[in-house]
């Protein structure tokens, strides 16, 4: 279960982290009643500011798989799927993918291996 | 020649081998506090330059000792090495920093890490704290009963510096061991919870964990040692105790410090040195002379050392200062109130 951040990545820290812990959240590697690291501890150790850290918890809270409580820290939660994502989510979800496909290409990543790397995710989607 | 020259001698071979040996305690990725290549270490320039720096330390540390023997100037004799010693780091880390490594970007940090606490928990690192406290109550209860004057200082005779029992010597006594009880527990603490851990996944990790360990665990049986001359002052149970006392310290630390060395900084000897350059994931530019961290956006307020074993302060961060501050300025004001 591990979060990996890159330093030098054109992504915000604060967005990484979200991303990051989100795919864990989505993957049921964090499972509800599973404590999260303290935001002090998991700032110490990417070195980044608490802030950041505390934000990207509270992002993750407000989209409901986070519960933050002042003493105990920050716990994931059981968290009750949308129905179903409307038109307007859908176009942006595709907006996003088109933009990153043309990230990619223009550093140098080739069409074939994009479709593969989408494929794969596909595959996986498909049989989880 | 006479057996304390021969002594301080000893002494300073001594610390120049441990200075000779330190290049090869750290990460095998950081050389003179610079991250490499993992392989660096193997070549010829990487060779150079520790020749280098021995040469300087031996060439310092054998000056030094002329000048002791010549003029008995013990502390010059000392600055002499410490300079030696700093000089000779200073230009290597210049040196090395010719060769230094983009280190990797990329951070993993497992979420599922064990937690890592006190060994025994605060109430153990706390107990010689409590210890003290409780004798400084009881010598507030029983003052009539106590000696008319107590020993600061034990030479190899026993003690050789004695102070009147006041409430202002005893109690400012008390106080510093307390101080630095306290200063030592908060460090063991500081150490698991105000430190990055460089790995929290795989064996790089457990060995670090390891190390990190072993660190707590000295600074709290040292904890313990530091309380008793209190109560060996108070109640003053035999001549030779603090021989015992000391040879006992001596030999713990000694002890640590070996298993420490077999760890290597971090635990880096105990892993397998494989992969890219990782370094401790802080930027070169941010340790000055290869010694002092200064990284305001680093939330640690201790770090692994780069060049010896251990940990420093982050002296970017505020806390720190005010930590540094507390250390320099409680002993200064409790040395003030027992020598007055």
């Amino acid at each position: 279960m591990t979060l990996r951040v890159d330093l030098k990545s054109s992504i915000p820290v604060y967005r990484q982290i979200v991303d990051g812990l989100r795919i864990l959240l989505v993957n049921g590697e964090l499972n509800p009643g599973d404590p999260m690291p303290p935001v002090r501890r998991l700032a110490l150790d990417l070195g980044v500011h608490f802030n950041t850290v505390a934000e990207a918890y509270r992002t993750l809270a407000e989209e409901g798989w986070l519960e933050i409580g002042r003493r105990t820290g920050a716990r994931v939660v059981e968290r009750a799927v949308p129905n179903r994502a409307d038109a307007q989510s859908g176009e942006a979800f595709q907006q996003r993918l088109k933009e990153l496909v043309a990230e990619q290409q223009s550093r140098g990543v080739t069409r074939g291996r994009i479709a593969r790397e989408l494929r794969r995710i596909a595959d996986t989607l498909e049989r989880t | 020649m006479p057996v304390p020259k021969i002594i301080f001698t000893v002494v300073l071979l001594l610390i120049s081998a441990l200075f000779s040996i330190i290049p090869g305690l750290t990460r095998p990725d950081l050389f003179f506090a610079v991250t490499v290549p993992l392989q660096f270490r193997q070549t010829a320039d990487a060779k150079r330059i520790l020749r280098r720096f021995r040469i300087i330390v031996w060439s310092s540390t054998l000056a030094a000792i002329a000048v002791e023997l010549a003029t008995g100037l013990a502390l010059v004799a000392l600055l002499i090495v410490a300079a030696g010693f700093f000089g000779a780091l200073v230009s290597s880390h210049g040196r090395a920093l010719a060769y230094a490594a983009a280190p990797s970007s990329i951070l993993e940090v497992n979420l599922a890490a064990p937690r890592e606490g006190l060994p025994g928990g605060p109430i153990v690192a706390l107990l010689p704290v409590a210890s003290l406290i409780a004798l400084g109550v009881w010598a507030e209860l029983n003052f009539d009963r106590l000696p008319p004057r107590f020993p600061l200082h034990w030479g190899f005779e026993g003690p050789d510096q004695w102070v009147a029992t006041t409430p202002s010597t005893l109690f400012g006594f008390l106080a510093s061991l307390a101080l630095l009880c306290l200063f030592l527990a908060g460090s063991a603490w500081g150490v698991l919870n105000l430190s990055r851990r460089v790995s929290t996944t795989g064996a790089r990790a457990a060995s670090e964990r390891n190390f990190r360990r072993r660190i707590v665990q000295l600074m709290i049986v040292i904890d313990f040692f530091v309380a008793c001359p209190a109560w060996f002052a108070l109640f003053q149970p035999s001549a030779m105790i603090m021989n015992v006392w000391g040879s006992a310290l001596a030999v713990v630390i000694l002890g640590f410090v070996f298993s420490l060395i077999r760890l290597g900084q971090g635990g880096s000897r105990e892993a397998l040195a494989t992969g890219t350059a990782q370094g401790d994931h802080t930027p070169d530019a941010c340790w000055k002379w290869g010694v002092f961290y200064f990284n305001p956006a680093d939330p640690s307020i201790l770090i692994e050392k780069r060049f010896g074993i251990g940990y420093t302060l982050n002296l970017g961060n505020r806390w720190s200062w005010a930590a540094l501050a507390v250390l320099i300025l409680v002993p200064l004001a409790l040395t003030g109130l027992l020598l007055r």
